[in-house]
Formats: C-alpha cells, sequence, structure tokens
C-alpha cells in the first residue's frame, strides 16, 4: 500500500512537473526577453478629449463585462441549485439528458446576460461605435446561443461518455477531448463565416502576399469583412487551423486608415497564423482544463459524478467558476500572444511611426483603451493596451535606429 | 404532470363553435367533378354577396353584444357560416350533391353552430385581435387562390379531382381532410363573425367524420403525451434541437444509402432486408421523436436512438414484409401525391409550432387542439416517410380520422 502511495506521490508529481514544462513552453514568445518598454505619458500622443472620451467609453464597457459575469455565476449558481430538476423535460438517456442540462444551463445565462449585452449595445451606440440596430442585435444575440448550445452539447458528449466509462479519472480525458473540439471549431469556423468578400485593393493584396511570404504562410487568403451599417471599430482577425487558415480584415480598416498602417495590422495577423497561436491558444486551454476538470470531478461526487446528468448543472457552474478565476491567466497569455504578434509585425515593416500612428487611430476612431486600471487589465485585457503597444514601437526603435 | 387525453383516448372535445359533421358515400359524379369550379360558380357568386351581409350584420353585432350581451340574427348568421362550408365542400369535392342555396341542415358535410348563447363582451371588444391566431389557421387551411403554397384543402382538393376523374369516387382520407378543414374554416369563421365566443379548436378529433378509417401498418400514439410545457425550454427548443439536427442529418446520410440498397434488395426479393429495414425505421421513429419535440407536439428532449417506447409520441411500424415490385419501382414518383398532401400539413405543423411557442411560453402549456393537430401532421409524416423509405408499400393515409378511437367513430351513426 505504501508503495502505491508513493508511485501515487511520483507520477502526480510527475504530471504537474510536465504539466508546468507544457505551460512554460507555451509561456515563450519571441518578444526580447530583456525589453523594456518605457513609460509614457498618454498625452504625449493623444489629445485629452480622445483620452478622455476613451477612457470613458471603455470604463463602462469594463464595469458592465464585471456584472455580466457576476450575473453569469449567480444564474449559474442557482442553476446548479436547482437544475437538475429540469431532467424531467427528457425522455432521452443519461448523456442526452446531460446535455439538455448543459444546454439549459446556457439558456440561463444567456438571458441573465441579456440586459448587460443590450447595455453594452446602448453604449456603443451612444458613442457611434456601433450603427446596429437593436432588431438587428437581438436577432444577432440569439443567434449566437445557437453556437454555444452545439459547442456544450459535444463537450457533455464526449466527457459524459468518458465519466460513464471511468467515473474517477475521466478528467485526465477531458483535455484531449477538449483538443479535438477545439479543433474542430477552429478549423471549421472560417468556413461559417458567411459574407466575406476577396481582398480588391490590389496594392494591399501585393502587401498581404509579400508579408506572407516573408513570414511563411505564403498560401494564407485574405477576406474583406463588410461592416458598414454595424460598426466604425476598426478590426481585424486571424481564424481557422491548416488548410482553413485565413487573414479577415474590416472594411472600415481598409477605408480609414493609411494603406502603411493597413500593413502592420497584415503582418499581425499573419504572425498569428506563422507562430501557430491558434493552436497555442488550444494547447493552453488544453492544460488549463486539466485542474479544471480535476476540480469539477471532486466536487460532482456528491451527485453521482458527472456520469449522472443531476451532476451537470453543479459541474457547469464550478466550470465557469474556474474559468473566471483562471481569466487573468488567459489574458496574461492572450496578451504575450498579441505581444509577439506585434513584435513580428515591427520586425518585418520596421516602420514604428506606422505603428505608433495605427494605434493613435485605435484610440481615436475605435475609442481603444489608451491605458487601462489594474481591474480592467485583469478582467477584459484580452490585449496589451495602447500605451503599451506604442511603448513596443518605441522600444523598437530604440534598438534598431534608422 | 398534465393530464389532458391523448388523442388516441380523448373524446370529442365540446364546447366549439361549430362541428363539422360528415355523411358522405364517397361516390362522385365523373361530369360534376370535370366541371365542379363552373358548376360551383352561381354559389360562389350568391356566397360573395351573402359574405357581404354577414360582416355588415358582424359589425351591428359587435355593438349589440357590448351593449346588451347577446347578438340578433344569430340563425340567419349560422345559416351563412353552414352555406359557406357547404360550398367550400362542394366545391373541393368533399361533398357531391349540387347544395342548396339557403344554408339548410342536413348537407352531406355540414356543420353544427353554436347556439346563440350570451358573450363576454371583454372577449368581442377585442374579438379582432383574439381571432388572430385562428385566422393564421385558417389560412392554412382554407382554399387558397394564388398564395404560393398548399393549403389542406387545396393540396386534397387538386389530388381528389385526378382520383374522383379515375375512380369515380372520392378516396376517404382526402375527404375528410378536407372536411376537418372546412370544419375549421367554420370554426373561425362563427367566431369572427360573433355568432359565439367560443375559441376554435383545431383538433382533429373534434370532427365527425362518416366512417372509421381503414387500418393502416403505421400508427401514432400518444399516450405519455402531456399538454404542460417547459416555458425555458420552449423559449430555447430550436436551439435545444441543434445537436439533435445535426445527428439527423449525420445519421440521414446513412438512412439514405440504406434505401437506396433496400431498393434493389425489394426489387429483386419482393421484400425489404431486414437489417436494413430495421436500420431505416430506427432513422424514421427518430425523425419523429425529433420533430415531435422542435414542433413542441411533445414536451421532452428526445433520445438519440429511436427506441420503440421512448418518447410520448410513439410511431409503431410495420415489420418486413412483402411488397409490391411495381410500387417499389416507382416509389418515388408515386410518392408524389403525398408529398404534396405533406408539404401543405408541413404549413400546419409549422404554424402549430409558431403559435405553441406563444401558448408555451407564456402560459406554460401547450393547447389540447393545437397538440392533436401536431400529432395528426407527425402522423402523416410517419407514413409518409415509411412509404418513401420502403419500410411498407402502403399508400399513407391523409384523413385525420385515423386516430380516432376505432370503437367510438364505428359506433357512430351514417
Amino acid at each position: 500500500m505504501p508503495a502505491l502511495r508513493l508511485w501515487l506521490v511520483l507520477l502526480t508529481l510527475a504530471g504537474a512537473t510536465a504539466w508546468g514544462a507544457a505551460a512554460l513552453a507555451l509561456w515563450q514568445t519571441t518578444v526580447p526577453g530583456d525589453l523594456n518598454l518605457p513609460q509614457f505619458d498618454p498625452a504625449q500622443y493623444l489629445s485629452g478629449a480622445e483620452i478622455e472620451r476613451a477612457t470613458d467609453y471603455q470604463r463602462f464597457l469594463g464595469i458592465n463585462a464585471l456584472l455580466a459575469a457576476l450575473a453569469q455565476l449567480v444564474a449559474l449558481g442557482i442553476f446548479a441549485a436547482r437544475g437538475a430538476r429540469f431532467a424531467r423535460e427528457s425522455a432521452a438517456g443519461r448523456i442526452g439528458t446531460g446535455m439538455l442540462l448543459g444546454m439549459l444551463a446556457l439558456a440561463f445565462v444567456w438571458i441573465a446576460q441579456f440586459p448587460f449585452a443590450l447595455a453594452a449595445t446602448w453604449w456603443q451606440r451612444r458613442y457611434d461605435i456601433s450603427d446596429l440596430g437593436y432588431l438587428d442585435w437581438a436577432i444577432g444575440y440569439w443567434m449566437q446561443a445557437g453556437g454555444k448550445f452545439l459547442f456544450i452539447s459535444l463537450a457533455l458528449l464526449l466527457v459524459m461518455a468518458l465519466a460513464g466509462r471511468w467515473p474517477r479519472g475521466w478528467w485526465l480525458g477531458a483535455a484531449p477531448a477538449l483538443v479535438v473540439i477545439m479543433g474542430m471549431l477552429a478549423f471549421t469556423t472560417p468556413y461559417l463565416m458567411s459574407e466575406l468578400k476577396p481582398l480588391r485593393d490590389e496594392g494591399v493584396a501585393a502587401d498581404a502576399q509579400r508579408l506572407a511570404e516573408a513570414q511563411g504562410v505564403s498560401d494564407t487568403p485574405v477576406f474583406v469583412e463588410d461592416t458598414l451599417g454595424l460598426t466604425s471599430a476598426p478590426n481585424a482577425g486571424a481564424a481557422g487551423l491548416g488548410p482553413s487558415e485565413r487573414v479577415i480584415v474590416w472594411d472600415n480598416l481598409l477605408e480609414r486608415f493609411e494603406r502603411s498602417e493597413t500593413e502592420i495590422v497584415l503582418a499581425h495577423e499573419l504572425a498569428h497564423l506563422s507562430r501557430g497561436h491558434i493552436a497555442k491558444k488550444i494547447a493552453w486551454l488544453a492544460l488549463l482544463a486539466i485542474p479544471i476538470a480535476f476540480i469539477a470531478q471532486r466536487t460532482t461526487r456528491s451527485r453521482g459524478g458527472l456520469g449522472d446528468p443531476a451532476a451537470v448543472p453543479l459541474a457547469v457552474f464550478v466550470v465557469t467558476a474556474m474559468l473566471l478565476v483562471a481569466l487573468p491567466l488567459q489574458n496574461a497569455f492572450s496578451q504575450r500572444l498579441e505581444s509577439e504578434a506585434d513584435w513580428v509585425a515591427l520586425e518585418q515593416t520596421r516602420d514604428p511611426d506606422a505603428t505608433t500612428s495605427l494605434f493613435q487611430g485605435f484610440v481615436d476612431r475605435g475609442l481603444a483603451a489608451p491605458d487601462r486600471s489594474w481591474w480592467q487589465e485583469l478582467a477584459i485585457g484580452t490585449h496589451p493596451s495602447i500605451m503599451r503597444r506604442i511603448a513596443m514601437a518605441e522600444a523598437w526603435r530604440e534598438r534598431n535606429p534608422p | 404532470m398534465d393530464s389532458r387525453p391523448a388523442p388516441s383516448a380523448a373524446p370529442a372535445p365540446t364546447g366549439l363553435p361549430a362541428r363539422v359533421l360528415v355523411d358522405d358515400d364517397l361516390r362522385r359524379s365523373r361530369l360534376t367533378v370535370f366541371f365542379r369550379f363552373f358548376l360551383a360558380l352561381p354559389h360562389l357568386v350568391f356566397l360573395a354577396l351573402w359574405s357581404v351581409m354577414a360582416v355588415l350584420i358582424a359589425g351591428f353585432n359587435w355593438f349589440a353584444i357590448l351593449f346588451t350581451g347577446r347578438a340578433v340574427a344569430h340563425d340567419l348568421q349560422a345559416r351563412y357560416v353552414r352555406y359557406f362550408a357547404h360550398v367550400v365542400a362542394y366545391l373541393n369535392l368533399a361533398a357531391n350533391p349540387f347544395p342548396g342555396f339557403a344554408g339548410e341542415p342536413g348537407y352531406a358535410v355540414d356543420v353544427e353552430v353554436a347556439p346563440g348563447d350570451r358573450q363576454s363582451r371583454l372577449k368581442t371588444a377585442f374579438r379582432l385581435v383574439l381571432a388572430i391566431p385562428a385566422l393564421l389557421l385558417a389560412s392554412m387551411f382554407g382554399p387558397s387562390l394564388g398564395s404560393g403554397y398548399f393549403t389542406l384543402i387545396a393540396a386534397a382538393a387538386f389530388l381528389a379531382w385526378f382520383a374522383a376523374l379515375a375512380l369515380g369516387r372520392m378516396p376517404q382520407g382526402l375527404r375528410d381532410l378536407i372536411a376537418y378543414a372546412n370544419g375549421y374554416l367554420a370554426q373561425a369563421g362563427a367566431y369572427t363573425l360573433l355568432l359565439t365566443d367560443r375559441y376554435p379548436s383545431s383538433d382533429p378529433l373534434a370532427a365527425r367524420y362518416g366512417a372509421p378509417a381503414p387500418e393502416h401498418p403505421v400508427t401514432i400514439t400518444a399516450e405519455g403525451s402531456e399538454l404542460r410545457r417547459s416555458r425555458l425550454t420552449v423559449f430555447f427548443r430550436f436551439f435545444l434541437a441543434l445537436p439533435h439536427l445535426v445527428w439527423a442529418f449525420l445519421w440521414s446520410i446513412a438512412v439514405w444509402l440504406a434505401v437506396a440498397a433496400n431498393w434493389f434488395v425489394t426489387l429483386a426479393r419482393g421484400r425489404p432486408a431486414a437489417p436494413l429495414h430495421r436500420f431505416t425505421a430506427r432513422f424514421l421513429r427518430y425523425w419523429i421523436h425529433l420533430t415531435a419535440y422542435l414542433y413542441l407536439v411533445a414536451n421532452p428532449f428526445p433520445g438519440f436512438a429511436g427506441r420503440p417506447g421512448s418518447y410520448p409520441i410513439n410511431v409503431s411500424l410495420p415489420e418486413p414484409g412483402r411488397q409490391s415490385r411495381w410500387m417499389t419501382a416507382f416509389r418515388a414518383i408515386l410518392a408524389i401525391p403525398a408529398m404534396i398532401v405533406w408539404s401543405a400539413l408541413a404549413n400546419a405543423l409549422g404554424l402549430v409550432a409558431l403559435l405553441g411557442w406563444f401558448t408555451g411560453v407564456f402560459a406554460g402549456r401547450m393547447p389540447v387542439g393545437l397538440r392533436n393537430l401536431g400529432v395528426f401532421a407527425l402522423r402523416y409524416q410517419a407514413q409518409f416517410g415509411a412509404y418513401l423509405l420502403l419500410l411498407t408499400d402502403r399508400y399513407p393515409y391523409s384523413g385525420p380520422s385515423l386516430e380516432l378511437p376505432r370503437e367510438r367513430e364505428a359506433s357512430k351513426p351514417g
């Protein structure tokens, strides 16, 4: 018996070490470790009115997001306590009932967060960031639920199948299952995006091709998303895995920014693909999933374990709470990837002036936060603040004198 | 748990605005069928004139009921509703004799109109608003002229015209379907024209059909079906069904391959391969469960395997048996008339879901009439599916009377 315990301790230690090593490996980026970002006063780059307007705008959204998260937690707490009774609404078996309860948990969250989402839309319209009508917004908000419902039902299908077979050890299989689901989602999402148009501006297309070749992702297509009548905030993104990888640029960015600034954006988004950031994010989530699934396994034992659908409401609550607790860590990881993409863009374009001007434009035209308070950084800081991004451009300039 | 009776056991609901009665021997004169529309023209002209008068009287009655609680000229308005039903039945081949112009009772497809009792002033004040759901449903049932889709009556009459010309008889299922829809139109008319404040019911079991429906190997029962609905699951019903829709799509790919293989097997052997038959039957049962859930005909989340007896809406499907090779060879073509009926019933089922969504979310219940209409549509879908997927060579029965308890229907006069 003591020998078994010793083996268990050793295995746990080995697992924890492997976990730590994997997390450390994912944490590494190509941003120089000795890069010290200088501190700047936002007033050096932005007018007082711009700073005040963007800060006011972001403060409300930050508070709203925190309240929405709190409402989510309360809704799931109530559902954890009373949600199992909805099992009577199912004629499906064990897993089917679990899927229903998982989807109903999201339904509770949808209802609880509705006022906050509405408030955010109202605020965005007030600051002319969103041009979306309330009816269109409501339809869009309603439709968003569909993807989430599908995701949780698929996740519960896998997890409950594992938990039925291995009631105590299913949590070890949760991470690979999550990787499979997230990988499938990441792969298929670009194909589900409708109304994307090909990039017609020949100059920008040539820039994109040159940048992609230089980063070793030469076949990456670039699409344009029509945002006219929806929002004035500029944006772009990288999506997909393997053959489905692509860059999507919003048309308001192409229309309202200089070509040199657009080039920075393209280089940044291509860097997400060339540095494998999407796969890294999935891997990071899978790492987080291991302790979270372990905690879920321990906490749901009182309800018969996750093999029993009655435990699903509690499991959803626990997992959501854990994800909220881990949010600062998640945001820190996301910021590292964004910083790396910024750095790659700077190295490739060698244009800190355009970089600085781009980020000034994000504040002026998109009301991005020039700086954030600590709680905003923890709660909604998926990207570095604008001043930190400008500081990186200045740090790059210092290292690379003309 | 609601204990309202399920279709297979329910007595006909009482308290309806009007009730259809069928006393028809199904024989049709080919000559009058061929020229039916033209023969009905005098009636259509007279009906149009009488309709104007009926609307004017209804307008007057609106004030009369608000002041006195009672309508005037009830008998005249009841005659109008009856006459309307007679003309619809004649025009659409549900009845054979040329009807009279006075709306006298005793026609082959007739309606009983509720007596002229006192009416609620509140319900009268808002009658037109309250009538909207009933009128919406009536628009799915009534004769369609250029509406772009088949209503129940239009689909049935279109098919019946060919059948009656060829056979000299009206198919019983189509006759009963038209009679049922006609009965609902009469109910909606009686309610909207202020003859009564009883609300129309779309329950197919409320009508009195002439003869019991023939036996069919594909049946549906709703023994365990309740009328209570979970507001939360109704509100999110479409999204909750999404995993099922994905699964059904994947399963259906395999099913179509199985059906294609079974088509060859049935042509060669005169009977389907048992494993393929069972596989397809499982899918069809599952599909009915899923449709029942998605369209709010049933409340619980269904299982993913289509097991018999696992859902309140239970489908009974035949074991593999001999099938006509000719009917197998041309199954896809032969299924076209059934598909026309199904398309009309599918429209009605869509409206059942829409109206059921509102009552489910706000009242936490499904009206029994809507539920039973949904069960009828699902039964037809099951029979159509079984025919198309080669589970049986028995043609779908389009009459709504199949769900009536046989002993009760058989005991009726006429």
